[in-house]
């Protein structure tokens, strides 16, 4: 009985294997349509991110394939392929698997949200020899010797150094002068530790900043005031504000609003798009963002307009997040490969990716649409936003931004 | 052990290999991969919540070192995974025993949320430690050495001969001491300590030897995936992936974690596949329906519902013609032991309070060897609080018992079982699916050294309570009676000098308890001395040389039983005043 229960199941396993795998299509010679992979949660924690980058994709597709496809390719339409990644790492290398197994005339892909899950996608890609774009940040990417992948956003090592300078700049820019006191308040989760370390050990130190507060808690936050009245007793500069949980960042907020520092008179900036996200005003009024200031991989701004207004009609998206422009983005760049290499072929658009030379980048902040030979885009830049009247507008780099940014004259 | 039991699994691991040899789509071959993890994952879970009945909410803790260790060997020192999974084994043994050792002396659902919090405490710790993603870098040059193969077969091929190893590890632990020992435990630890089982000792080794195998898996897990982050292997989901499977395919099983993880790793994966990208979020709606309807209408798995059907069909021929063998209703004649008999249990102005309520008062009675004593008394009397310090699960407040001439006042239960003195249990927990053979052999351990032994003990005593006839039927298709002679065969299996019966006539017919009452006095034949509570006269009248009769905590009368049954202190206690009349002058 035993054996006869589980031969059943393999044997079903195998029918489904083998229906599946026939259902395969073969690769034409000259296709009618090119497919492009974009393997992103489309399902768990992660959909709505997922969701915002498929938006991206769409619009991208349908722009390039409107102008006349791929010119090299007689005109040939790109086809994008939907992978959902689920919200755990196993599911994302499951999805990928099947992507290369199932998808073997696929050109190139673009994936897959979270730095874990594309550490494993692409660890199934390079393998397969199928060239990935992400916007992911970890250098842990583009650090492991890969030859088909390229990370479009600057790295989280290059973000931190970057974000500093920048904001003095900001800083300098609004005031006249340059700060000379910070504060630090973060809580203890991994990314906002390594987003710290390198500013406490060496960044602060290098540009003439004195740390007048430091403070490190344990999400979830019962009360800020202990940590709001340091802030307002040193009254710094700049303050850095590096909270994961959404309630860790609304207390706070709160009780700067309360004692006077909110609205940019403390100008607060944080790291990475999750508290620029469209999600913050479901739990947070807009003005208690008002002045809020992030560092981000790239975000829509000047020269986007006509794809902002494109998003807000057709999907109802309020402001255009990193997610949605460099997904976009990612879509044109696999097309410009595909031009130059002249053929569908993973192998020959991943030549092409690599000495691809298009000069400044379009649609991801500074740098060139050309990549190095670890795979990272050459003098890739950061965008920085800040929260004005609910919503979150590019205020640097200079050429890109959309608004002045506010700045407390003390 | 015969080679004949490891048959099924070795036709089972042939058959995977020839489908994991005949699929060439790396995706599929990655599925059949995933089955054989998560099956020996499952297996691993089983070790300890199948057999033990402890439920672990936190094996993701012993996976996940076995990850991390494996992954940080190949970051840190160059460490290949052919020499840190075995690592990563031991690894997640000594966890097993670090985290066992505390946590077992919590009980039922503490114990279950206990080991909750060791797999989100290490979460926190490693991402704390600033690992929080770990790739296994990629080996260009000599990739086998670092167990990276282009060819996706060899991944499950490995993953099948773990698997492998760990259903015979599994199947040996279920056929040996080991294994009686666990499922002792599971049925009632108690009973398990009395049986002369050292409870604590055994769940360390099971613990061992399930975080072992949960940190070889965790390890294999880190090669396949090649990325380890702390929530992909110490997450809330990598534990309850262990329930799942082994709760879908049936606890307490080899095949059960092999069965759930063959279908629920495909389904999910097909479901998420097919219908992920089209409407995101409905693979896990019709997951998680699929898996309430499984458990609703096989609540214990689907091993174990498939092998009662069969059973039930196999048994329906089998038992027609075999009748359930009676005892002759005449009871064999019996001399009691004279008075030159040597004492065998000797008590001594035993007393027992709780707060102010003294349940026990200065009790004093002597047994000689061979005789049978029925402790009796209305309902309140103190005769269960007797017992238990008799048998050890309480110590006195004052008094002294003495087992052939030695004080063992306050020894605790297995070590008294060890001295020879075996009991009952008025609630009876047997394991309905196993054998009245398998039943009793739990008892013989105490005494026997080998496996073997243990069958021949256990068949002997069998042998005593006469149910030779039906020793190979299910404890499910046992009357009361013949369950109450089961039980009383797993006491005499440790072959106890003195047993304790606790009601082993309660709730008998008149019949029934003749016939129990005729194994008992052949016993007492065999140089066995007895002692029985009961709170019923009835039939012990015919079984008893001699009663001693509790009131109030205190001994009310010690006599013969004609005597007893026509004393009015007796007949006052059991009926009230009114019958008083009754009573012969």
């Amino acid at each position: 009985m035993r054996r006869i229960a589980t031969k059943t199941a393999y044997l079903g396993t195998l029918a489904v294997a083998l229906g599946l795998g026939l259902a395969g299509p073969a690769a034409a010679q000259n296709p009618a349509e090119v497919k492009v992979g974009l393997l992103v949660p489309l399902s768990g924690l992660y959909a709505r991110p997922g969701a915002v980058m498929r938006m991206g994709a769409d619009m991208a597709i349908e722009h390039i394939n409107a102008q006349g496809g791929i010119k090299a390719l007689g005109g040939a339409k790109l086809k994008l392929v939907l992978l959902d990644s689920g919200d755990t790492t196993e599911k994302a290398k499951n999805a990928a698997q099947r992507m290369v197994a199932q998808e073997t005339d696929m050109v190139a892909a673009s994936g897959a949200y979270l730095s874990s899950f594309t550490l494993a996608v692409t660890e199934v890609t390079e393998r397969a020899q199928l060239p990935v774009l992400t916007l992911s940040y970890s250098d842990l990417i583009t650090d492991r010797g890969f030859k088909y992948v390229f990370q479009t956003s600057a790295t989280a090592a290059s973000q931190a150094e970057q974000c500093l300078p920048e904001v003095m700049k900001v800083a300098e820019n609004a005031t006249g002068k340059k700060p000379k006191t910070v504060a630090i308040i973060t809580d203890n989760t991994g990314a906002s530790v390594a987003s710290v370390k390198p500013m406490r050990e060496r960044l602060l130190k290098e540009h003439g900043l004195q740390l007048v507060v430091d403070e490190t808690f344990t999400p979830p936050l019962s009360d800020a005031t202990p940590l709001v009245q340091k802030v307002r007793a040193t009254r710094p500069d700049l303050l850095f504000f590096l909270p994961t949980v959404i309630s860790d960042g609304k207390l706070i907020l709160e009780k700067m609003n309360e004692f006077g520092l909110g609205q940019a008179r403390v100008p607060t900036i944080s790291f990475g798009i999750a508290i620029a996200e469209p999600d913050m005003l479901k739990t947070m009024a807009p003005e208690l963002l008002q002045g809020v200031m992030s560092c981000v991989g790239s975000w829509g701004s000047k020269g986007h307009e006509p794809l902002m207004a494109e998003l807000k009609a057709k999907y109802a998206e309020p402001w255009m997040t990193q997610n949605a422009i460099s997904t976009y983005a990612d879509m044109w760049v696999i097309a410009a490969a595909l031009e130059k290499s002249g053929k569908a072929d993973r192998e020959a658009v991943t030549q092409a990716l690599r000495t691809l030379d298009l000069g400044p980048s379009k649609y991801y902040p500074g740098g060139l649409i050309k990549f190095d030979e670890k795979g990272r885009r050459v003098n890739a830049g950061l965008t920085i936003v800040q929260w004005q009247d609910g919503v979150p507008k590019t205020v640097f780099p200079l050429d890109l931004a959309l608004a002045q940014p506010i700045w407390s004259k003390k | 052990m015969q080679f004949r039991s490891f048959l099924p699994i070795l036709a089972f691991a042939a058959g995977f290999a020839l489908l994991s040899l005949a699929v060439t789509n790396s995706y599929y071959q990655l599925m059949l991969t995933l089955v054989l993890v998560w099956a020996c994952f499952g297996l691993s879970w089983n070790v300890l919540s199948g057999y033990t009945g402890l439920v672990s909410f936190g094996h993701a803790a012993f996976f996940g070192l076995g990850a991390y260790a494996t992954a940080l060997g190949q970051n840190h020192f160059d460490l290949s995974p052919w020499l840190m999974i075995p690592a990563s084994a031991l690894i997640g043994g000594a966890a097993g025993l670090a985290i066992g050792y505390p946590t077992f002396r919590l009980r039922g659902h503490y114990f279950a949320l206990a080991m909750l919090a060791y797999p989100l405490a290490l979460l926190y710790v490693f991402e704390w430690l600033g690992y929080q993603e770990l790739t296994l870098p990629i080996k260009r040059e000599n990739p086998a050495a670092y167990m990276q193969f282009s060819d996706h077969r060899i991944y499950t091929l490995l993953a099948l001969g773990l698997l492998v190893a760990v259903m015979v590890l599994s199947l040996a632990i279920e056929r040996s001491r080991f294994g009686r020992a666990l499922l002792a435990i599971k049925q009632n630890e108690a009973a398990a300590e009395a049986a002369g089982i050292d409870t604590l000792a055994w769940k360390l080794r099971s613990i061992a030897v399930s975080g072992a195998i949960a940190g070889m898996v965790g390890g294999f897990y880190a090669v396949v995936l090649l990325v380890v982050t702390p929530p992909s292997v110490f997450g809330m989901l990598v534990s309850a992936q262990a329930l799942t499977v082994t709760m879908f395919g049936g606890i307490g099983s080899v095949w059960g974690p092999v069965i759930g993880s063959a279908i629920l790793i495909p389904v999910a994966e097909v479901l998420h596949a097919e219908l992920g990208a089209r409407v995101p979020g409905i693979q896990g709606v019709i997951f998680g329906l699929a898996i309430i309807g499984v458990i609703l209408l096989a609540p214990e798995g689907i091993y174990w519902k498939l092998r009662d059907r069969w059973r039930r069909r196999a048994g329906a021929a089998a038992t027609t013609g075999a009748a359930v063998p009676t005892e002759p209703a005449a009871l064999p004649p019996r001399t009691p032991p004279g008075s030159d008999a040597p004492v065998v249990l000797r008590v001594r102005n035993l007393s027992k309070s709780f707060g102010g309520l003294k349940a026990v008062r200065d009790v004093s009675f002597d047994v000689p060897q061979g005789a049978i004593l029925g402790i009796i008394g209305p309902n309140g009397a103190g005769k269960t609080t007797l017992f238990n310090l008799l048998n050890g699960f309480l110590p006195p407040s004052a008094g002294e018992v003495q087992f052939e001439g030695r004080d063992t006042t306050g020894l605790k239960p297995h070590a008294l079982c060890r001295l020879g003195v075996g009991r009952t249990f008025q609630v009876m927990r047997p394991f309905l699916r196993m054998s009245i053979a398998e039943n009793v052999v739990v008892g013989a351990y105490v005494r026997a050294r080998t496996d073997a032994e243990a069958r021949r003990l256990a068949a002997d005593a069998i042998e005593r309570v006469g149910l030779s006839a039906i020793a190979d039927r299910p404890a499910s298709a046992l009357t009361t009676k013949e369950l109450r002679l089961m039980e009383l065969a797993r006491a005499l299996a440790g072959q106890p000098k003195l047993l304790l019966l606790d009601e082993t006539l309660a709730g008998l017919g008149h019949g029934e308890a003749d016939e129990v009452v005729a194994v008992i006095r052949r016993l007492a034949g065999e140089a066995i001395t007895i002692v029985i509570i009961e709170h019923t006269m009835q039939a012990m009248v015919r079984l008893v040389d001699h009663f001693v009769v509790l009131d109030h905590g205190a001994v009310l009368v010690d006599g013969e039983p004609a005597a007893v049954t026509r004393d009015p202190r007796v007949i006052e206690a059991y009926l009230g005043k009114k019958w008083m009349a009754n009573a012969p002058a």
